[in-house]
């Protein structure tokens, strides 16, 4: 039995705001961006929120199902930190705008940036399992940033955006290799979102827990796995990327490790294995949950996968639950990719001067907040969004209409 | 030397290593010398290495300055 990622797809916005414009505006000390290795940030718009992301990540991927294949999509997980509703579920409006079977399972998960993988994994098992044969299963991983400047040095490091992971028999962007993983979790409060309209974060704890759980994963893999060679047995790694920089430093850690490898002899290895992962991360910001299927996505766009390759992903998520796992690529993964334009649609994203970006933030935050009824005047982004080269159908938010959200296709 | 004092001088010259322009002082924090969060990982990891050392990160992250933690590593090491 063979199971994993049949199709893959990112949405990241429609606009961003160049890291070093977001230091200056701010005042951040820009000797810090080295560590950082981030060059921009998406941005979400006020119409955008994590439904709209969610399905704007998803529709290229079902729109190239035929129909007898979209039937068989039996199983839909949202993973967000960006609940709607304690009770509805953003997986209930995803399934509406993506048109998908009525017989299909609804629901919502969440653990911080790690819930979509605990998603696909449990994906791939039922996948693999036979006890539905030729189901397919999506997994969105979708979010939005509530970030400001109390944000401090996290503020030019988060994402929006989402992430859409179709789950099948004919795995043509990423075989699981199945039965291999490794997980490790426990609970601490590193960094949370206590209500609507702000995250708490805990730098150094969260950093720590990050490179501890990676540690303790590989462990856990290796003792699952025979013949584990972290130097070796992995041609790229593609890891959860709170900023690129982190990384970097958790592909350090892992070297000096398991391979005996000191920190100055690692830099060739990390620009064969691990840059490669980092191409689109760097340009987005940490996509939550989705980040490791950006920096998979990022991947397979730029590194050689002619004769397969096997990568070994990573997945954090604060609270904390982690896993390491893997998986194969070849020419088909580039091929089924392509046809994404992941690479177009980051660089169709209108830039936003600071001025701009900072006066989107108070709408922006308040995009979570339950309301009966609002209305998002879709029109006065305008400005913005003629700036921007999506090229195709978007949907946006249109408001809540007793508490019931509302949306439109606009044509961008 | 003690073994306090062999420790604060590979502490020392780790950090030295790191952030080549840091005036240490053992009543600073890391980030008061200028270390950033990548900065502080490489600081911990090369001291743990040079030491012999296998540790987990969140063992130090409440760790109020230089000194302290060469009080925490001086006595892993003893």
């Amino acid at each position: 039995m063979t199971a994993g990622i049949e199709a893959l797809n990112v949405y990241c916005g429609v606009a961003q705001i160049p890291v070093r414009a977001l230091f200056e505006g701010r005042g951040l000390d820009v000797d810090r961006m080295g560590n950082l290795m981030m060059r921009n940030r998406s941005v979400g718009l006020p119409f955008e929120d994590p439904v709209t992301n969610a399905v704007n990540a998803a529709r290229p991927v079902i729109d190239r199902l035929e129909p007898a294949e979209k039937d068989r999509v039996e199983l839909l997980i949202t993973s967000t930190e960006s609940g709607l509703d304690y009770s509805k579920s953003v997986a209930s409006y995803v399934h509406e705008y993506l048109g998908l079977p009525t017989t299909c399972r609804v629901v919502e998960v969440k653990q911080a940036c790690y819930a979509a993988t605990a998603a696909v994994q449990m994906a791939v098992a039922y996948v693999a399992s036979g006890i539905s044969p030729g189901a397919k299963a999506l997994v969105i991983a979708t979010d939005v940033a509530l970030v400001d400047e109390r944000g401090q040095y996290a503020e030019p490091a988060t994402g929006a955006g989402a992430a859409a992971v179709l789950i099948g028999e004919d795995p043509r962007v990423l075989t699981v290799d199945l039965g291999a993983f490794g997980n490790h979790s426990y609970e601490t409060m590193d960094s949370a979102r206590p209500a609507p309209t702000f995250d708490i974060a805990d730098s150094d704890r969260s950093l720590f827990a990050y490179l501890d759980c990676l540690t303790n994963c590989f462990e856990d893999y290796r003792s699952r796995v025979e013949d584990v060679d972290f130097a070796t047995t992995f041609d790229y790694l593609a890891m959860h990327t709170p900023f690129a920089g982190m990384v970097k430093a958790a592909h350090r850690k892992l070297m000096r490790e398991f391979a005996g490898t000191p920190p100055a002899q690692a830099e060739e290895d990390f620009t064969r294995r691990v840059l490669p992962s980092l191409t689109y991360p760097s340009m987005v910001g940490n996509l939550c949950s989705g980040s490791v299927y950006l920096a998979l996505c990022s991947l397979i766009d730029h590194a050689p996968l002619d004769g397969g390759a096997r990568v070994g992903l990573y997945s954090y998520g604060s609270g904390c639950s982690s896993e390491f796992f893997s998986g194969l690529v070849d020419h088909r993964s580039a091929e089924e990719l392509a046809a994404m334009r992941v690479g177009d649609h980051l660089a169709g994203r209108c830039e936003l001067t600071f001025e701009e970006y900072a006066g989107l933030l108070p709408a922006n935050l308040r995009c979570l907040v339950p309301e009966q009824d609002r209305r998002v005047d879709v029109e006065a982004y305008e400005g913005i969004l003629d700036r921007a080269r999506a090229g195709r159908d978007l949907l946006v938010n249109t408001g809540t209409k007793d508490y019931h959200r509302t949306y439109e296709w606009l044509s961008i | 030397m003690t073994m306090r004092d062999d420790v604060e001088l590979v502490v020392h010259q780790q950090i030295a290593e790191i952030l080549p322009s840091a005036r240490i002082s053992g009543d600073l924090h890391l980030k008061d010398l200028g270390a950033d969060s990548v900065d502080r990982v490489e600081i911990l990891l090369g001291v743990l290495d040079r030491l012999g050392l296998r540790a987990p990160l969140s063992d130090f992250r409440d760790v109020p300055n230089v000194d302290a933690l060469v009080d925490v590593l001086a006595e892993r090491v003893s």
